[in-house]
């Protein structure tokens, strides 16, 4: 039973894993862009669910807000800055990324406090659910369903859709792209937004599992980053297949050898990459 | 001429000199001092591996921290004297280096950067996990600071001198390795791998040997850091120490090893000026970073070439300067 326990919470967390993930495999794979702010865009998410709640906002409504901040800020970043710099070599994308990364780090402490703190559950998902033996909190139950949902939703955006076309034929080329008449600055800010939105709502999502503190960041980026050189850079499904594969990995591991766990994932990641390179889906 | 003199491999040796003499003279702090020249050995080796060979390692951390642990273990549980525990702490960053590397190669561009991010966080949590022989978030306490024969290193002005030494050595050996034929091979892979690849050259080897080199002195320099405060925190080999020594590296400039020297005391001083005055100074750190990767992406070293150029004497010398010719020796002197 301790093993199904931790399966559903190794479910859960890899769908979270995914949903972080999947937006650094989008931007690389549409703008070749490495970004190590990635992360920061996940601890802005945790921050500002945790500072809305704090000021009396509804956790639902904070939970709706935070991301489309973080998706937000994104844009501004993106057209401000980072289009300015495609066209330089990856060092200096990753130059200016691990600045803002580390710009959002001092600020996250500058306006909460180096300590973090805790995001209470919302009242009407505090419960556990009792199926038998089965014990389960309803709250992380939520999670998997909401992040199912919002899998699928992706899935159609990126293949049933205009901008998802648009996307996949900029990932192949994109002056073509821009040739055929699409804005394709435009489609530039909005999927680096839509990226930096869903690495937000994993850490809003995340918060009332983990709370929060201003170290998450580097973590969520070392784990997005194991996510997706196990799953293949630029691949969807490769996203979701390495994210639940790492979040099961840890969570079972967490019942094993506690201190481990995340020893585990990364060990797992070398695994991969000494069995196959290119990870499990990737292409390049 | 004065590019092609700022270009001389001897010119930096002697400025390096200068600076391991200039710090007591201007620096209150022995701890300090030893401080900029630890970090000038790990940004130097670092800049190996980004500079010459094109690798941009986010793992410099790991044998950093390593030749921490390595050293202070030794010093803590056997009698060996202080040389053997830096040679081993050396040995110890060299090995997994050169496993690091191994694996981190097999991929290229991006995702060796975040191969290298992703070890980095391994050796961090196997130094957690293994809290009994690390000390965990505490660290390896104690680690005492034995003699070198007769030479007592007890005082901080006494270590940065055994420092310095250090410090120099390293730094021509280092030199010795980036103008030998191995480190114009690895200049050749940087610029050109498949190039280099095609003519026979076998870049993986030359890659991995980068990295163990690196490694090496990347430990040595965690070891003499573990050395100077007494302790080996765990802080040594997080990802903001891989950070830090990668930041210095490339705010020095990755043209040539000298510029690692300055982007060392650069970051060392002013980090050490403003987290007294302002704790969150890392914010205007960051801010820095973008900046010099959008308009000094020479870094330091750049900025200096190009005071240099405008220095009024002899404006039209440095007209010529594109032209590659080998220097008339009395044109020495002039062009400083």
């Amino acid at each position: 039973m301790i093993y199904l326990f931790q399966l559903v919470n190794g479910i859960g967390l890899g769908m979270l894993y995914f949903l972080l993930a999947v937006g650094l495999s989008i931007i690389f794979g549409l703008l070749h862009f490495v970004n190590f702010a990635h992360g920061a865009f996940y601890l802005l998410g945790a921050y500002l669910v945790y500072d809305l709640t704090e000021r009396g906002l509804n956790f639902w409504a904070a939970l709706l807000v935070a991301p489309i901040i973080v998706a937000g800020l994104a844009a501004l970043t993106e057209s401000v800055l980072l289009r300015r710099i495609y066209h330089l070599p990856h060092t200096f994308h990753i130059l200016v990324t691990v600045g803002l990364a580390l710009m959002v780090q001092e600020l996250v402490i500058i306006l909460w406090g180096p300590v973090g703190g805790n995001v209470s559950t919302p009242g009407a998902l505090s419960g556990v659910l009792i199926l038998g033996d089965f014990i389960y909190p309803q709250y992380r139950l939520f999670v998997i369903g909401l992040t199912l949902v919002l899998a699928i939703g992706l899935w159609w955006l990126l293949e049933g859709t205009r901008l998802g076309a648009v996307v996949r034929a900029g990932s192949e080329s994109i002056d073509m792209v821009s040739l055929l008449g699409i804005d394709i600055v435009r489609v530039n800010t909005a999927v680096f937004a839509l990226g930096a939105g869903l690495a937000g709502l994993a850490g809003a999502l995340a918060a009332p599992i983990r709370g929060v503190e201003p170290f998450m960041g580097v973590e969520a980026l070392g784990i997005a980053f194991v996510v997706v050189v196990i799953g293949g850079m630029g691949s969807y499904t490769g996203a979701l297949i390495a994210g639940l594969l790492v979040g099961i990995v840890q969570s079972i591991m967490t019942t094993l050898w506690p201190e481990g766990a995340r020893l585990m994932i990364y060990l797992g990641m070398g695994l991969v990459i000494l069995t196959m390179p290119r990870g499990l889906l990737g292409r390049a | 001429m004065r590019a092609a003199i700022m270009n001389r491999a001897s010119l930096h040796f002697v400025l390096a000199a200068l600076v391991a003499i200039a710090l007591p003279l201007f620096m209150r702090s022995g701890t300090l001092a030893s401080e900029v020249l630890i970090f000038a050995m790990a940004a130097a080796a670092c800049n190996l591996l980004l500079g010459y060979t094109g690798l941009l390692s986010f793992g410099q951390g790991i044998f950093f921290g390593l030749g921490s642990y390595a050293a202070g273990l030794t010093l803590l549980h056997t009698s060996l004297p202080l040389g053997v525990a830096l040679v081993l702490a050396a040995i110890a960053g060299a090995v997994v280096a050169t496993g690091v590397g191994w694996l981190s190669i097999r991929r290229q561009g991006v995702y060796f950067v975040m191969l290298t991010l992703a070890f980095s966080q391994f050796f961090y949590f196997l130094a957690y996990t293994f809290k009994d022989i690390t000390g965990g978030d505490n660290g390896l306490l104690n680690i005492p600071r034995p003699a070198i024969g007769p030479f007592s290193l007890g005082g901080s002005w006494a270590y940065y001198a055994f420092v310095a030494v250090l410090f120099l050595l390293v730094f021509a050996a280092l030199q010795r390795v980036a103008s030998s034929t191995f480190g114009r091979t690895l200049l050749a892979v940087r610029d050109n791998e498949e190039r280099a690849r095609a003519i026979g050259f076998p870049v993986r080897n030359f890659k991995i040997t980068a990295f163990a080199i690196s490694g090496a002195v990347t430990g040595l320099a965690g070891a003499l850091h573990a050395l100077l405060i007494g302790v080996a925190p765990l802080s040594n080999i997080e990802y903001h120490m891989s950070e830090s020594i990668l930041i210095m590296t490339i705010i020095g400039g990755t043209g040539n090893l000298f510029a690692s020297v300055l982007g060392a005391g650069f970051y060392v001083i002013v980090s050490d000026l403003l987290s007294s005055i302002w704790p969150r100074w890392l914010l205007l750190l960051g801010g820095l970073l973008i900046v010099v990767a959008l308009f000094m992406q020479k870094g330091l070293w750049g900025l200096l070439e190009r005071l240099v150029e405008a220095l009024p004497m002899g404006r039209k010398s440095s007209i010529k300067s594109s032209i590659e010719s080998p220097i008339p020796p009395e044109s020495e002197g002039r062009g400083i």
